[in-house]
């Protein structure tokens, strides 16, 4: 019994190190054309069906570039004497005839720096903007990247929205609520780092209805966006 | 049976001798259960105030570290020497800052001393990169770091107070969150809230830069530049509201607000289609000097594309002459959503002027413009007066490293940190196939900024 509760335990840390591993830097650096891990699109299935029908690959034609694409592609590379990487690159893509990808092979060079941050800014808006309307939604975005670029605010994305006592739907865990994926928060976070500021540089926000510092009324209101109170 | 009888025959049943047995296990687990969860949020608290002081402490050492920094600063004579150590107190300062922002105390109450790290920073990169040029400081800049430094001396010892009180104990950092901001407050009142400088310097690239074009984010100059024209009241400024969204499609248009604060001062509309549902609105922002439009957005859902980046480009650039907007280029493209995001910068006499920028966003599905925003356009363009370079195209591309392939070159006007406009030669090559972008200096020769671009799906990035 104890030795099968080692060996889940076991099992379970070598997963989560995988998928550590999987997320870090570690491939996703290289900017050379072609397919790699963490790869989307039908580019991949493409991909993942030649090798499945060459019996390189077993696994369902997902179009996603996972572990188990990955090893594919490092068996097809082995046996045809290209560079073991797993990754599939213009040369590893040429000679399994997918020229067409091989040409345009721009899927896998840019890993979406901004992706995280987005993601972050959408929590954010979603957790403290649900319920408002969509210019709102990017008005309380726009605050946040606004305090960014204020010299008494933190300077990045993470640290002004993890800032103690910033924001309640922080403190009250609110950001960690699940999109909805009808939600619109997600665009709305869009367009705020895509520069759309309906604020015009406000740093500050409230509720009237709920506001509980007495502080922030001090500040001058430049603008009344839905429920909300926007000010510098 | 009455309520007195149940009761008694509680306490009879109680009284057995197993019951009893029963009821002690259960408090005790109740107990042990309590301790533990007791225990759990003790040291939860612990582990939060042990990052709390790690922050502080932390904070305190860069601040030191500062004002040492600056007080070398101001003894050393040589440029270069005085550069990099401006450098490091630029490095310091920021170190400082991002431990402030930690800390469980209230923002309006730090706000000063975070201005202060700030422009500390922000001052010691701007005079690093002119004595890295061997210019030494004047006697001006000489006073304002001797200031700085009386303020940083300042603020270092209130500091030095505050970590012995909360070394020796009679501070914890629940009860400074709580109700020890004075103490805080006291520091950063000491501190100056005017402005030393001005340079808006972020330390971390965003995405904002990344998509936003290279040169979007520059700052918004004091007098906007493009906002001509007379002052419109509210009435009049829907004309242009109308003008921009066509007089067929609109159904109704509310006047919403109205801003007479900043640079450029707006009213803003709420506007409703034909054929549409009540909850499709696209809000705008029209400026008070001139109707121009600030900025536009509509939350159209777009469900499909069905026009590639080329037609869209294409759309994009018909809005913008259809609309009095002539001789814009586009530059960079972010596809999301079903729409393109496409910047387009001003081009005089084949000089592509990027802080002239406007964004567009087309919906692919149909073509509709369902986002505009004119920020950057409205508050630097207007005609300049292009120079003669003073240096030609080939001694420029000889200040290029070798390794870099140049495969085409232009003329452009980019924006610095410092609220000015300069005149370079643009080369984009590739190196270590990796498309680059150089900006030299079209009078000194100076290379003046380095791009990286990333070609995605979703679009043409910078970095």
């Amino acid at each position: 019994m104890k030795k099968l509760k080692r060996i889940i335990l076991l099992v379970i840390i070598l997963s989560l190190s995988i998928t550590v591993f999987n997320d870090g830097s570690f491939f996703v650096t290289s900017i050379s054309p072609g397919l790699g891990l963490n790869s989307a699109g039908k580019d991949v299935e493409e991909l993942q069906q030649r090798l499945k029908n060459w019996g390189y690959y077993h696994g369902d034609i997902d179009g996603f570039y996972g572990w188990d694409t990955f090893l594919a592609v490092r068996d097809f590379q082995k046996r045809y004497t290209i560079g073991e990487d797993g990754i599939a690159s213009k040369d590893t893509l040429l000679a399994m005839g997918l020229t067409k990808i091989a040409e345009k092979g721009s899927a896998y060079a840019a890993p979406h720096k901004g992706a995280g941050n987005e993601q972050l800014l959408a929590r954010a808006i979603n957790g403290e903007a649900r319920g408002e309307p969509y210019v709102g939604q990017v008005a309380v975005g726009a605050v946040i990247l606004n305090r960014t670029r204020d010299p008494k605010f933190p300077k990045t994305i993470a640290g002004v929205i993890y800032q103690p006592r910033a924001f309640t739907a922080v403190a009250d865990g609110q950001i960690n609520v699940p999109i909805d994926p009808k939600s619109t928060v997600v665009k709305a976070a869009r367009d705020a780092l895509n520069g759309w500021d309906p604020t015009n540089g406000c740093i500050y926000y409230w509720n009237p209805a709920t506001a509980t510092s007495k502080w922030i009324w001090s500040r001058k209101i430049i603008k009344k966006i839905g429920k909300h109170n926007f000010g510098k | 049976m009455s309520f007195r009888e149940k009761l008694l025959d509680l306490k009879r049943r109680l009284s057995d001798r197993k019951m009893y047995s029963i009821v002690i296990a259960v408090i005790g687990a109740i107990s042990i259960w309590g301790l533990y969860q007791y225990k759990h949020a003790a040291n939860l608290r612990q582990e939060l105030d042990n990052q709390y002081n790690r922050s502080f402490y932390d904070m305190v050492g860069y601040v030191n570290n500062v004002e040492t920094l600056l007080t070398k600063a101001l003894i050393t004579s040589s440029p270069t020497k005085t550069a990099s150590i401006l450098q490091e107190a630029w490095r310091q300062a920021n170190l400082a800052q991002t431990n402030l922002g930690q800390l469980p105390v209230s923002q309006p109450v730090l706000a000063n001393t975070s201005k202060f790290l700030t422009q500390v920073g922000d001052l010691a990169y701007s005079l690093n990169n002119q004595n890295m040029q061997g210019k030494p400081l004047t006697s001006q800049e000489y006073k304002t770091v001797q200031q700085l430094q009386g303020f940083a001396t300042s603020l270092g010892n209130s500091l030095n107070d505050l970590q012995n009180q909360l070394a020796g104990g009679r501070l914890r950092w629940n009860e400074l969150a709580n109700k020890g901001t004075p103490l805080f407050q006291k520091t950063s009142q000491q501190l100056p809230g005017k402005e030393f400088e001005n340079i808006d310097k972020t330390f971390q690239q965003y995405p904002t830069l990344i998509y936003d074009g290279p040169f979007s984010d520059h700052l918004v100059t004091a007098e906007p530049r493009g906002v001509t024209g007379n002052e419109l009241n509210s009435e009049q400024a829907k004309q242009s509201v109308i003008n921009f969204l066509g007089a067929d499609r609109i159904r109704a248009i509310t006047d919403t607000n109205r801003n007479d604060t900043g640079p450029i001062k707006t009213y803003s509309y709420s506007v409703t289609f034909k054929n549409a549902p009540d909850d499709q609105v696209a809000t705008m922002d029209i400026t008070q000097k001139g109707g121009h439009v600030f900025w536009m957005l509509n939350n159209r859902p777009v469900p499909n594309a069905t026009m590639n980046i080329d037609q869209a480009k294409a759309t994009g650039k018909k809005f913008l002459e259809d609309h009095g907007y002539k001789g814009m280029v586009d530059t960079y493209y972010l596809k999301e959503d079903n729409t393109a995001t496409i910047n387009y910068a001003y081009q005089q006499n084949n000089v592509t002027i990027y802080p002239d920028l406007i964004k567009v966003k087309v919906a692919l599905d149909n073509g509709e413009i369902v986002g505009f925003e004119a920020r950057s356009y409205l508050s630097a363009h207007t005609t300049r007066t292009i120079p003669k370079p003073k240096i030609t195209e080939q001694q420029a591309r000889a200040k290029i490293n070798p390794n870099i392939q140049v495969g085409s070159s232009g003329m452009a006007i980019i924006p610095t940190d410092y609220k000015t406009e300069i005149f370079t030669y643009e080369f984009k090559g590739r190196m270590n196939d990796r498309d680059i972008i150089v900006y030299i200096n079209a009078e000194s020769g100076k290379e003046e900024n380095v791009l990286m671009i990333v070609n995605t799906p979703n679009g043409v990035l910078t970095m």
